[in-house]
Protein backbone atom coordinates (compact mmCIF):
# COMPACT_ATOMS: atom_id res chain seq x y z
CA UNK A 1 0.00 0.00 0.00
CA UNK A 2 1.80 3.08 -1.23
CA UNK A 3 0.80 6.65 -1.97
CA UNK A 4 -0.82 6.65 -5.41
CA UNK A 5 -1.07 9.64 -7.75
CA UNK A 6 -4.84 9.24 -7.92
CA UNK A 7 -5.24 9.91 -4.18
CA UNK A 8 -3.77 13.39 -4.63
CA UNK A 9 -6.16 14.10 -7.48
CA UNK A 10 -9.16 12.87 -5.49
CA UNK A 11 -8.15 15.11 -2.57
CA UNK A 12 -7.79 18.08 -4.93
CA UNK A 13 -11.20 17.30 -6.41
CA UNK A 14 -12.86 17.16 -2.98
CA UNK A 15 -11.30 20.46 -1.90
CA UNK A 16 -12.22 22.09 -5.21
CA UNK A 17 -15.83 20.94 -4.83
CA UNK A 18 -16.01 22.30 -1.27
CA UNK A 19 -14.48 25.60 -2.43
CA UNK A 20 -16.98 25.87 -5.28
CA UNK A 21 -19.89 25.17 -2.91
CA UNK A 22 -18.61 27.82 -0.49
CA UNK A 23 -18.13 30.37 -3.27
CA UNK A 24 -21.54 29.87 -4.87
CA UNK A 25 -23.90 29.06 -2.02
CA UNK A 26 -22.70 31.15 0.93
CA UNK A 27 -24.15 34.64 1.12
CA UNK A 28 -21.51 36.44 3.15
CA UNK A 29 -19.09 38.04 0.70
CA UNK A 30 -16.04 37.07 2.78
CA UNK A 31 -16.98 33.44 2.42
CA UNK A 32 -17.29 33.92 -1.35
CA UNK A 33 -13.69 35.16 -1.45
CA UNK A 34 -12.54 32.34 0.83
CA UNK A 35 -14.20 29.77 -1.40
CA UNK A 36 -12.36 31.15 -4.41
CA UNK A 37 -9.08 30.89 -2.51
CA UNK A 38 -9.88 27.29 -1.56
CA UNK A 39 -10.64 26.35 -5.16
CA UNK A 40 -7.39 27.98 -6.35
CA UNK A 41 -5.49 25.98 -3.73
CA UNK A 42 -7.05 22.76 -4.96
CA UNK A 43 -6.01 23.52 -8.54
CA UNK A 44 -2.43 24.12 -7.37
CA UNK A 45 -2.45 20.77 -5.60
CA UNK A 46 -3.73 19.09 -8.76
CA UNK A 47 -0.92 20.74 -10.77
CA UNK A 48 1.74 19.43 -8.38
CA UNK A 49 0.20 15.98 -8.30
CA UNK A 50 0.13 15.71 -12.08
CA UNK A 51 3.65 17.13 -12.40
CA UNK A 52 4.96 14.23 -10.34
CA UNK A 53 3.68 11.79 -12.95
CA UNK A 54 5.95 13.35 -15.58
CA UNK A 55 9.65 12.63 -16.14
CA UNK A 56 12.35 14.87 -14.71
CA UNK A 57 12.58 17.78 -17.12
CA UNK A 58 8.87 18.24 -17.59
CA UNK A 59 8.06 17.99 -13.88
CA UNK A 60 9.75 21.33 -13.15
CA UNK A 61 6.90 23.08 -14.98
CA UNK A 62 4.55 21.76 -12.33
CA UNK A 63 6.63 23.56 -9.69
CA UNK A 64 6.75 26.87 -11.57
CA UNK A 65 3.15 27.30 -12.72
CA UNK A 66 1.68 27.08 -9.16
CA UNK A 67 4.11 29.81 -8.10
CA UNK A 68 2.59 32.14 -10.69
CA UNK A 69 -0.88 31.00 -9.71
CA UNK A 70 -0.17 31.89 -6.06
CA UNK A 71 1.07 35.35 -7.11
CA UNK A 72 -2.06 35.95 -9.20
CA UNK A 73 -4.19 34.82 -6.23
CA UNK A 74 -2.41 37.41 -4.08
CA UNK A 75 -3.27 40.16 -6.58
CA UNK A 76 -6.85 38.90 -6.78
CA UNK A 77 -7.29 38.93 -3.01
CA UNK A 78 -5.83 42.45 -2.83
CA UNK A 79 -8.22 43.95 -5.39
CA UNK A 80 -11.19 41.87 -4.22
CA UNK A 81 -10.88 42.97 -0.60
CA UNK A 82 -10.48 46.61 -1.67
CA UNK A 83 -13.72 46.29 -3.63
CA UNK A 84 -15.42 44.74 -0.59
CA UNK A 85 -14.32 47.70 1.53
CA UNK A 86 -15.60 50.12 -1.13
CA UNK A 87 -19.00 48.46 -1.46
CA UNK A 88 -19.40 47.92 2.28
CA UNK A 89 -18.94 51.64 2.82
CA UNK A 90 -21.92 52.36 0.55
CA UNK A 91 -24.20 49.49 1.47
CA UNK A 92 -23.37 48.75 5.13
CA UNK A 93 -23.83 45.05 4.46
CA UNK A 94 -21.70 42.01 3.65
CA UNK A 95 -24.59 40.06 2.15
CA UNK A 96 -23.67 39.33 -1.46
CA UNK A 97 -27.33 39.56 -2.52
CA UNK A 98 -27.46 43.26 -1.70
CA UNK A 99 -24.65 43.97 -4.15
CA UNK A 100 -27.07 44.12 -7.05
CA UNK A 101 -26.92 47.75 -8.12
CA UNK A 102 -25.62 46.78 -11.56
CA UNK A 103 -28.73 44.73 -12.27
CA UNK A 104 -30.42 47.72 -13.90
CA UNK B 1 3.63 3.25 3.69
CA UNK B 2 4.72 6.07 6.00
CA UNK B 3 4.06 8.58 3.23
CA UNK B 4 0.52 7.23 2.90
CA UNK B 5 -0.12 7.65 6.64
CA UNK B 6 1.17 11.23 6.54
CA UNK B 7 -0.94 11.92 3.47
CA UNK B 8 -4.10 10.53 5.06
CA UNK B 9 -3.62 12.58 8.24
CA UNK B 10 -2.88 15.80 6.34
CA UNK B 11 -5.74 15.30 3.90
CA UNK B 12 -8.21 14.65 6.72
CA UNK B 13 -7.09 17.93 8.33
CA UNK B 14 -7.35 19.76 4.99
CA UNK B 15 -10.80 18.46 4.08
CA UNK B 16 -12.11 18.84 7.65
CA UNK B 17 -11.08 22.46 7.88
CA UNK B 18 -12.47 23.10 4.39
CA UNK B 19 -15.82 21.76 5.65
CA UNK B 20 -15.42 24.08 8.66
CA UNK B 21 -15.11 26.99 6.21
CA UNK B 22 -18.39 25.89 4.65
CA UNK B 23 -20.26 25.56 7.92
CA UNK B 24 -18.82 28.27 10.14
CA UNK B 25 -21.00 31.22 10.93
CA UNK B 26 -18.57 34.04 11.62
CA UNK B 27 -16.09 34.91 8.83
CA UNK B 28 -13.22 35.03 11.32
CA UNK B 29 -13.69 31.36 12.22
CA UNK B 30 -13.86 30.60 8.52
CA UNK B 31 -10.59 32.44 7.94
CA UNK B 32 -8.84 30.52 10.73
CA UNK B 33 -10.11 27.20 9.33
CA UNK B 34 -8.85 28.28 5.92
CA UNK B 35 -5.37 28.95 7.36
CA UNK B 36 -5.42 25.43 8.87
CA UNK B 37 -6.40 23.95 5.50
CA UNK B 38 -3.65 25.85 3.68
CA UNK B 39 -0.94 24.80 6.15
CA UNK B 40 -1.87 21.15 5.79
CA UNK B 41 -1.87 21.55 1.99
CA UNK B 42 1.66 22.96 2.32
CA UNK B 43 2.58 19.78 4.19
CA UNK B 44 1.18 17.72 1.31
CA UNK B 45 3.32 19.74 -1.13
CA UNK B 46 6.38 18.86 0.92
CA UNK B 47 5.30 15.22 0.98
CA UNK B 48 4.93 15.16 -2.79
CA UNK B 49 8.44 16.52 -3.25
CA UNK B 50 7.89 20.25 -3.76
CA UNK B 51 9.19 21.78 -0.51
CA UNK B 52 9.80 25.18 -2.10
CA UNK B 53 6.18 25.42 -3.16
CA UNK B 54 5.07 24.43 0.32
CA UNK B 55 7.13 27.20 1.86
CA UNK B 56 5.75 29.73 -0.64
CA UNK B 57 2.25 28.48 0.16
CA UNK B 58 2.77 29.12 3.87
CA UNK B 59 4.39 32.52 3.31
CA UNK B 60 2.04 33.94 0.69
CA UNK B 61 -1.28 32.17 1.31
CA UNK B 62 -1.32 31.45 5.02
CA UNK B 63 0.76 34.52 5.76
CA UNK B 64 0.00 37.40 3.44
CA UNK B 65 -3.40 36.70 1.89
CA UNK B 66 -5.05 35.40 5.04
CA UNK B 67 -3.56 38.23 7.08
CA UNK B 68 -5.13 40.68 4.63
CA UNK B 69 -8.47 38.87 4.78
CA UNK B 70 -8.49 38.71 8.59
CA UNK B 71 -7.52 42.37 8.77
CA UNK B 72 -10.40 43.41 6.49
CA UNK B 73 -12.87 41.22 8.42
CA UNK B 74 -11.81 42.93 11.64
CA UNK B 75 -11.88 46.41 10.12
CA UNK B 76 -15.34 45.98 8.64
CA UNK B 77 -16.62 44.18 11.75
CA UNK B 78 -18.58 41.50 9.92
CA UNK B 79 -20.15 40.36 13.19
CA UNK B 80 -22.51 43.28 12.82
CA UNK B 81 -24.09 41.42 9.93
CA UNK B 82 -24.82 38.15 11.72
CA UNK B 83 -28.48 38.38 10.73
CA UNK B 84 -27.61 37.37 7.16
CA UNK B 85 -28.70 33.76 6.64
CA UNK B 86 -25.87 31.38 5.77
CA UNK B 87 -27.60 29.72 2.84
CA UNK B 88 -30.57 30.53 0.68
CA UNK B 89 -32.80 28.51 -1.63
CA UNK B 90 -30.27 28.60 -4.46
CA UNK B 91 -27.99 26.39 -2.36
CA UNK B 92 -30.48 23.55 -2.65
CA UNK B 93 -29.71 23.41 -6.36
CA UNK B 94 -26.04 24.39 -6.25
CA UNK B 95 -24.83 21.77 -3.77
CA UNK B 96 -26.22 18.69 -5.59
CA UNK B 97 -24.98 20.10 -8.91
CA UNK B 98 -21.42 20.51 -7.60
CA UNK B 99 -21.51 17.05 -5.99
CA UNK B 100 -22.66 15.49 -9.26
CA UNK B 101 -19.91 17.36 -11.13
CA UNK B 102 -17.29 16.12 -8.66
CA UNK B 103 -18.66 12.60 -8.99
CA UNK B 104 -18.35 12.71 -12.78
CA UNK B 105 -14.77 14.02 -12.66
CA UNK B 106 -13.89 11.47 -9.99
CA UNK B 107 -15.32 8.70 -12.16
CA UNK B 108 -13.11 9.89 -15.04
CA UNK B 109 -10.09 9.90 -12.69
CA UNK B 110 -10.76 6.36 -11.50
CA UNK B 111 -11.19 5.09 -15.05
CA UNK B 112 -7.98 6.71 -16.28
CA UNK B 113 -4.60 5.34 -15.31
CA UNK B 114 -1.65 7.45 -14.27
CA UNK B 115 1.00 6.93 -11.68
CA UNK B 116 4.00 8.64 -10.15
CA UNK B 117 7.10 8.67 -12.31
CA UNK B 118 10.03 7.22 -10.39
CA UNK B 119 12.47 9.42 -12.35
CA UNK B 120 10.83 12.65 -11.24
CA UNK B 121 13.03 15.09 -9.35
CA UNK B 122 12.54 16.89 -6.07
CA UNK B 123 11.55 20.52 -6.64
CA UNK B 124 14.11 22.09 -4.35
CA UNK B 125 14.91 25.78 -4.22
CA UNK B 126 18.02 25.40 -6.38
CA UNK B 127 16.36 23.60 -9.29
CA UNK B 128 13.20 25.74 -9.19
CA UNK B 129 15.11 29.01 -9.20
CA UNK B 130 17.42 27.74 -11.94
CA UNK B 131 14.39 27.08 -14.14
CA UNK B 132 12.60 30.26 -13.15
CA UNK B 133 15.51 32.62 -13.80
CA UNK B 134 16.96 30.91 -16.84
CA UNK B 135 17.73 33.95 -19.03
CA UNK B 136 19.36 31.93 -21.79
CA UNK B 137 18.13 32.44 -25.35
CA UNK B 138 17.01 28.82 -25.59
CA UNK B 139 15.57 28.66 -22.08
CA UNK B 140 11.89 28.42 -21.17
CA UNK B 141 11.64 32.17 -20.61
CA UNK B 142 9.79 32.14 -17.30
CA UNK B 143 11.66 35.25 -16.20
CA UNK B 144 9.57 37.40 -18.57
CA UNK B 145 6.42 36.06 -16.90
CA UNK B 146 8.03 36.81 -13.55
CA UNK B 147 8.55 40.46 -14.52
CA UNK B 148 4.98 40.70 -15.79
CA UNK B 149 3.79 39.36 -12.43
CA UNK B 150 5.73 42.09 -10.68
CA UNK B 151 3.90 44.71 -12.76
CA UNK B 152 0.59 42.93 -12.06
CA UNK B 153 1.14 42.96 -8.29
CA UNK B 154 2.17 46.61 -8.39
CA UNK B 155 -0.91 47.61 -10.39
CA UNK B 156 -3.14 45.53 -8.07
CA UNK B 157 -1.68 47.37 -5.10
CA UNK B 158 -2.27 50.74 -6.78
CA UNK B 159 -5.82 49.77 -7.70
CA UNK B 160 -6.52 48.63 -4.14
CA UNK B 161 -5.25 51.90 -2.70
CA UNK B 162 -7.34 53.90 -5.17
CA UNK B 163 -10.45 51.83 -4.47
CA UNK B 164 -10.27 51.74 -0.71
CA UNK B 165 -9.20 55.35 -0.13
CA UNK B 166 -12.00 57.53 1.12
CA UNK B 167 -11.24 60.67 -0.82
CA UNK B 168 -8.77 61.14 -3.63
CA UNK B 169 -6.63 64.21 -4.06
CA UNK B 170 -4.01 66.25 -2.30
CA UNK B 171 -4.22 67.77 1.17
CA UNK B 172 -5.26 71.13 -0.28
CA UNK B 173 -8.19 69.72 -2.24
CA UNK B 174 -9.38 67.83 0.84
CA UNK B 175 -9.33 71.10 2.79
CA UNK B 176 -11.41 72.88 0.17
CA UNK B 177 -13.84 69.96 0.08
CA UNK B 178 -14.28 70.19 3.79
CA UNK B 179 -14.95 73.91 3.53
CA UNK B 180 -17.79 73.54 1.05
Amino acid sequence: MELQAIYVQILALVIFAIGLIVAVSRRNVFFVLMGVELALNAVNLSFVGFAKTLPADASIVGQVVPLFSIAVAAAEACVGLAMVILIFRNRESVDADTYSNMKG
Amino acid sequence: MLALIYFIVLSIIAVGSAVCVLLSRHPLYGALSLVCSMVSLAGIYGLLGSPFLGVVQIMVYAGAIMMLLTFVIMVLNGARDSKTPMFDKVSLFVIPAVIVLAGLVGFAFVRSSFDFDVATIRGSVAITSKTLFDVAQTGPGYFVLFEVLGVLLLSAMGAAVLLAKKRLGSVDSEKTEDKH
